[in-house]
């Protein structure tokens, strides 16, 4: 250890007092962060993970303009050609076809317009929606005139798991689908827009009612990692956009369900407005703690230079002291964040003011705040630059000292 | 002419100084070309609107019609017997393709009723049905009825006159009345003096043109002169448009008010 290293760190235990105060206001801000910027980055995570299982999965292969339009006519008539495709990918972790059709959906004398979904046996091994039935059980392939109704749109029916629902629709080419179906199972999301409309019935039985034949509307993709979705998407869109001269686009979560990235995009910016008015405080803090540091020691500045040091040593000086104190407070706060953080990760928080956000997406409102590089980096990076900023205003005032009236005033 | 657009009622337990002052105003009106009469304008065109609809549906009809449904990928065709009672009655069923012969439709007062052969099931639209499209036509399940909400709900207000065939056509802005429960933000209507429809034009809140309903071949049909043909197109590129045409049709007759029920829906098309 050099002088200079030696000197500053015996300034700092010279009066720990204020050494520790400072590093608690530094590591008091860096748990913040890490802690926030966790539970916000877990927030999001849960919500994305649990839309993309319940709904759009991570990509979905469709028709073009079937996104737009919802037209029965604009569905993939190939499917398996698709599903050859995916099958060669290692990132796929699994898919699933579905096809939509509007129709009436009808009890004893109550019906209401929904949106029929015809669903394969692959939706087990893809989706959560098995994970939401509340009464009954799930459908398989082979069991034709079944369905699976959520529980809001069975309430509105008045119809349980046993019972009968006529479904009136308007198959492919354009003439009358009608059949009737037994309720087998009841699905609760807890998403009310979802239990209001949801109503499934086997994808054979769907295909021929609707005479589409083989054709489905979405090949519903989840990949293994959701940082592997955009590199998919791409090979994806080469392969089988590519070969069907683009009569197939490939879509990603963010184009399946624009919403939920406009309300992260608006959480995020909710959020920099606490991080903003957290930094100033922290800002303050900190700098009041190295400024005070200086007052006090205007004697023992002012002695020093008086015996010949430099004003450039001085500062040298003051800058290691701030160094190290940054270091140690924020080693200090990384451990108690990551700890902090690890244990809310393992148990779970709950946010008022998030409820209402993942009550809408339908995911549990216990939010797990998630520990990455990037909430701890964002963080730390965050202090350590706040520290190095206000270290500059005591530098700036040591350099303006001169030994006589420093020595003299303190 | 003039008197045409006026209501007649105008002129009833008025005073001599009045009928100068209309009379002046009449010269004024003739003299500067324009051919509507401001204080009577909205009496005067909902008078046209409503005379209109009871042209069209007359007291009663019984119809074969021929429907095609074009879209740019591929295109349908139908056949429906249709039966229609005054302003609030009617009862629809396809008899051709076989595959959906004896669906149909009844619409009784403002609820209607959706029936299928296949299931032997009578469904009850819900009213957020009604302005969804018929068999997949362009024609909504409201415009087929042909229903008085045009004459009720809407404010009417004559914008213009031009003429067809030699006769003169009134040319109608609706706007809906304030609560009133329609989907359409406006709607324009072209009705010749001889009461015929030629044009409605249906305009969303944001005033774009969504769809528009053109009457063509206008000849005697059924012992009055009536379109025979009925365009309803989908926006204005002509992509999509579906057509009826009226194969046999008969006004005015006898049609008992227990024939629109739901025992007659389930038989009609036998």
């Amino acid at each position: 250890m050099s002088l200079y290293s030696y000197m500053a760190w015996r300034n700092i235990w010279r009066n720990p007092r204020r050494s520790l105060l400072t590093m608690g206001a530094i590591a008091f801000a860096t748990v913040i962060l890490i802690f926030m910027l966790s539970l916000q980055f877990g927030n999001y995570s849960t919500i994305i993970d649990s839309v993309v299982k319940m709904r759009t999965g991570h990509l979905q292969v469709q028709a073009t303009g079937y996104q737009e339009n919802r037209d029965i006519h604009l569905a993939v008539a190939d499917p398996s050609q698709v599903a050859a495709t995916l099958d060669r990918a290692p990132e796929v972790s699994g898919f699933t076809f579905r096809a939509h059709a509007f129709a009436l959906v009808s009890s004893d004398n109550r019906s209401y317009g929904t949106v029929v979904t015809g669903i394969s046996d692959r939706e087990l091994t893809t989706s959560s929606l098995a994970r939401t039935i509340s009464e009954g059980r799930f459908l398989t392939e082979d069991e034709g005139a079944q369905a699976l109704v959520g529980n809001i749109l069975a309430k509105n029916l008045r119809v349980k798991p046993g019972d009968e629902v006529a479904l009136l629709g308007q198959g492919l080419d354009g003439s009358v689908a009608a059949t009737i179906v037994t309720v087998r199972g009841i699905l609760s999301s807890g998403q009310d827009q979802f239990d209001r409309v949801s109503f499934y019935i086997p994808l054979p039985y769907f295909q021929e009612l609707f005479g589409m034949g083989e054709a489905v509307h979405e090949i519903v993709v989840i990949a293994e990692r959701l940082e592997d979705v955009a590199g998919l998407k791409q090979r994806l869109e080469e392969e089988v956009a590519g070969d069907t001269g683009r009569a197939l686009r490939v879509l990603d979560w963010k184009e399946l369900s624009p919403g939920l990235l406009e309300a992260i995009t608006l959480d995020l910016m909710t959020g920099f407005l606490f991080y903003i008015v957290l930094i100033v405080v922290v800002a303050f803090s900190i700098s009041n703690t190295f400024i005070m540091a200086i007052f006090e020691r205007k004697k023992e500045l002012g002695l020093m230079l008086a015996l010949g040091s430099r004003p450039a040593r001085l500062t040298g000086i003051l800058f290691l002291e701030y160094g190290m104190l940054t270091t140690l407070g924020l080693a200090a706060g990384i451990l108690i964040g990551c700890l902090v953080t690890l244990y809310f990760g393992a148990y779970g928080i709950q946010i008022p003011g998030m409820a209402e956000m993942a009550r809408h997406y339908g995911v549990p409102e216990r939010v797990f705040p998630q520990l990455s590089f990037l909430s701890v980096g964002i963080g730390s990076g965050l202090v350590v630059g706040i520290s190095l900023c206000t270290s500059l205003i005591p530098v700036w005032k040591v350099r303006r000292l001169r030994p006589v009236p420093a020595m003299a005033e303190g | 002419m003039i008197y045409d657009v006026c209501p007649p009622t105008i002129h009833l337990r008025k005073g001599m100084k009045v009928m100068i002052g209309q009379a002046v105003f009449a010269l004024l009106v003739i003299l500067s070309g324009a051919p509507v009469c401001p204080a009577a304008d909205t009496l005067a065109a909902e008078h046209i609107v409503d005379t209109a609809i009871r042209y069209y549906r007359g007291q009663s009809s019984a119809a074969i019609m021929d429907m095609k449904i074009v879209r740019p990928a591929w295109s349908r065709e139908l056949s429906l017997k249709a039966w229609t009672k005054g302003q609030k009655n009617s009862l629809f069923t396809i008899i051709s393709p076989p595959k959906d012969e004896g669906n149909g439709t009844l619409k009784k007062g403002d609820e209607m009723w959706t029936y299928n052969p296949k299931i032997n099931r009578i469904i009850k639209l819900p009213p957020s049905m009604m302005s969804q499209s018929w068999m997949g036509s362009d024609f909504s399940n409201d415009d087929l009825a042909k229903s008085d909400s045009i004459v009720e709900d809407y404010v009417h207000r004559l914008i213009g006159a031009e003429f067809h065939e030699g006769k003169r056509v009134h040319v109608i802005q609706c706007t809906p009345k304030p609560g009133a429960a329609v989907v359409w933000g406006k709607q324009v209507l072209k009705i010749r003096e001889d009461h015929i429809l030629l044009l409605q034009e249906f305009y969303d809140e944001d005033n774009r043109l969504v769809k528009f309903l053109t009457g063509t071949q206008i000849e005697p049909v059924g012992g009055k002169v009536f379109p025979r043909f009925w365009t309803m197109q989908k926006g204005t590129d002509g992509r999509d448009f579906t057509i009826v045409a009226y194969r046999e049709v008969r006004f005015d007759m006898e049609i008992p008010d227990d024939f629109f029920t739901r025992t007659s829906l389930t038989n009609a098309w036998r």
